[in-house]
């Protein structure tokens, strides 16, 4: 099999990998804040909870989670396993980078001084729109940094779905090399995702530097 | 000059690390055999009730160990990366029904003669209502990534495997099954003893009635080591000749009858007949 042809063919998975990668952050971006705000609640019992939750989807293995939500529900209920394995996939992946989003968002909202709740109180502000006007603006500019530390470990991330048999990128770089005796996939797949991270780097580094506009 | 040194010790990393690559051959005498298995391979290499590992395949390879005065250790690979593991010095030899492909001779890799033959046998729900593999036309089919069948699939079987609906690709058998079962596909594609095995021991799971492909199974060795698969060829020799191979296969009724090297058979004689025997007598009086 010739390079172009091994490229070719691994392009065709990198759609899928495409596909995991924005359908994850579509739902796991407004997860995170919703699971933050439910960190942050005043009522004992849901902070509570919402931490356990947390600790359990950080504390386990991202691949051991896919597994459970592909395969689980057949051997707890018996349902049938879902024969577009996206489906699974991006729950799984949603509900993961969700809990690590939410910390983030947490660490943001909680870094902002109680003095500027207190002035948007004086100069009449409800406490909705304190939140979205005054706090959230100055909060999504701290923690760019640390969301796209997130979204590079996501790129790298999507060839896990290759433990429930989804057949992105990676998985077929995996097959060739296989039915191929040789190793040049996986440099093939190196390059993809470096070339991937690279414009995840370069346009989370423009949206910064658009944010940056008070320094 | 710091900067310099950086660079200089990073080239002395990558030089170190290109160095690496270069397999050594096997020293039989400063060290153990380390056997490369797939560990959920039953009934050639899986985790017994125990959990130590067992199967065909380990108890004949411990039996050459004995024979040879080596110290077996198992080392349980990742199947689609075996080769590069090999390479890696991670083991000795991939022995595990591991299907011979072309593709890894001409990559240089040492195969021992072939013990097994095995087909691929297409396994599928017993209520499923399909037959042939003609009716697979449509069907969503899985295989396990590495093994022959998928090379089968993607060769030879093209034209069958371009009818299906699509072709799965799972990372165990386990989970082939697993899909199966959970209706997450409507067959699988697997070698003829684990397909009989599965079918067997679970309720519900019929094979179809076709020959799909014969393979053969052989031992893998790293490209340096041509005298180590001498030597286990001629030590797996003289256990056929002395009847162990025929003791530890009768512990495995459902392979039985596609061991090439059973007493009796073509390839068995020609295996005592050759040059090997001599070569383990050999080995034999240097350990």
């Amino acid at each position: 099999m010739s390079l172009t042809v091994m490229i070719l063919k691994m392009s065709q998975g990198l759609g899928r990998t495409c596909a995991i990668f924005f359908l994850t952050l579509l739902f796991s971006l407004p997860l995170g804040m919703l699971v933050a705000l439910l960190r942050m609640s005043k009522n004992r019992l849901v902070s509570l909870l919402t931490r356990a939750v947390i600790s359990v989807l950080r504390g386990t293995p991202l691949m051991l989670q896919l597994l459970a939500v592909t395969y689980g529900p057949y051997y707890l209920f018996h349902w049938s396993i879902s024969r577009n394995k996206l489906i699974p996939v991006v729950i799984a992946f949603a509900i993961n980078y969700a809990a690590y989003f939410a910390e983030i968002y947490r660490g943001g909202i909680e870094s902002i001084p109680v003095g500027q709740y207190e002035a948007a109180e004086v100069l009449g502000f409800t406490r909705g729109q304190t939140f979205f006007r005054i706090i959230l603006p100055q909060v999504i500019k701290r923690i760019l940094p640390s969301i796209t530390n997130e979204i590079v470990t996501l790129v790298k991330d999507t060839s896990m779905a290759f433990t429930v048999s989804y057949q992105e990128m990676f998985t077929i770089g995996k097959e060739i090399a296989n039915s191929q005796t040789s190793f040049l996939p996986f440099v093939v797949a190196g390059v993809f995702y470096f070339i991937f991270n690279g414009v995840v780097d370069y346009g989370m580094g423009a949206l910064e530097k658009r944010l940056n506009y008070y320094r | 000059m710091k900067k310099l040194l950086t660079v200089s010790l990073a080239l002395v990393l990558v030089i170190a690390l290109l160095c690496a690559g270069s397999p050594a051959a096997f020293a039989a005498r400063n060290t153990s055999f380390i056997m490369g298995i797939d560990a959920e391979y039953p009934p050639f290499s899986f985790m017994d009730d125990n959990g130590d590992y067992s199967g065909f395949d380990v108890e004949v390879c411990r039996a050459v160990c004995d024979k040879l005065g080596w110290k077996l250790e198992i080392f349980p690979v990742n199947w689609d990366n075996k080769l590069i593991q090999l390479d890696a010095g991670e083991c000795d030899c991939v022995w595990s029904g591991m299907t011979i492909l072309d593709s890894m001779k001409e990559a240089g890799y040492v195969i021992s003669a072939p013990y097994y033959d095995n087909t691929q046998v297409v396994l599928v729900k017993a209520d499923s209502g399909i037959t042939t593999s003609a009716e697979l036309e449509g069907k969503d089919v899985a295989v396990q990534l590495g093994t022959s069948g998928e090379a089968l699939l993607k060769g030879d079987l093209a034209d069958l495997a371009a009818t299906f609906n699509q072709l799965v690709t799972c990372d165990s058998f386990l989970k082939c099954f697993t899909e199966l079962d959970g209706n997450g596909v409507d067959a699988v594609f697997v070698d003829k003893p684990v397909a009989e095995a599965y079918a067997s021991e679970n309720e519900g799971f019929v094979i179809i009635d076709e020959n799909l492909g014969a393979e053969q199974y052989g031992i893998a060795f790293r490209a340096a080591d041509q005298e180590l698969c001498d030597a286990v060829e001629a030590a797996v020799a003289e256990l056929v000749a002395d009847g162990t191979y025929a003791e530890i296969a009768a512990n495995y009724p459902k392979i039985v009858n596609n061991l090439l090297f059973l007493s009796g058979s073509e390839a068995a004689d020609e295996l005592i007949a050759s040059d090997c025997v001599e070569a383990a007598a050999a080995v034999d009086s240097a350990a």
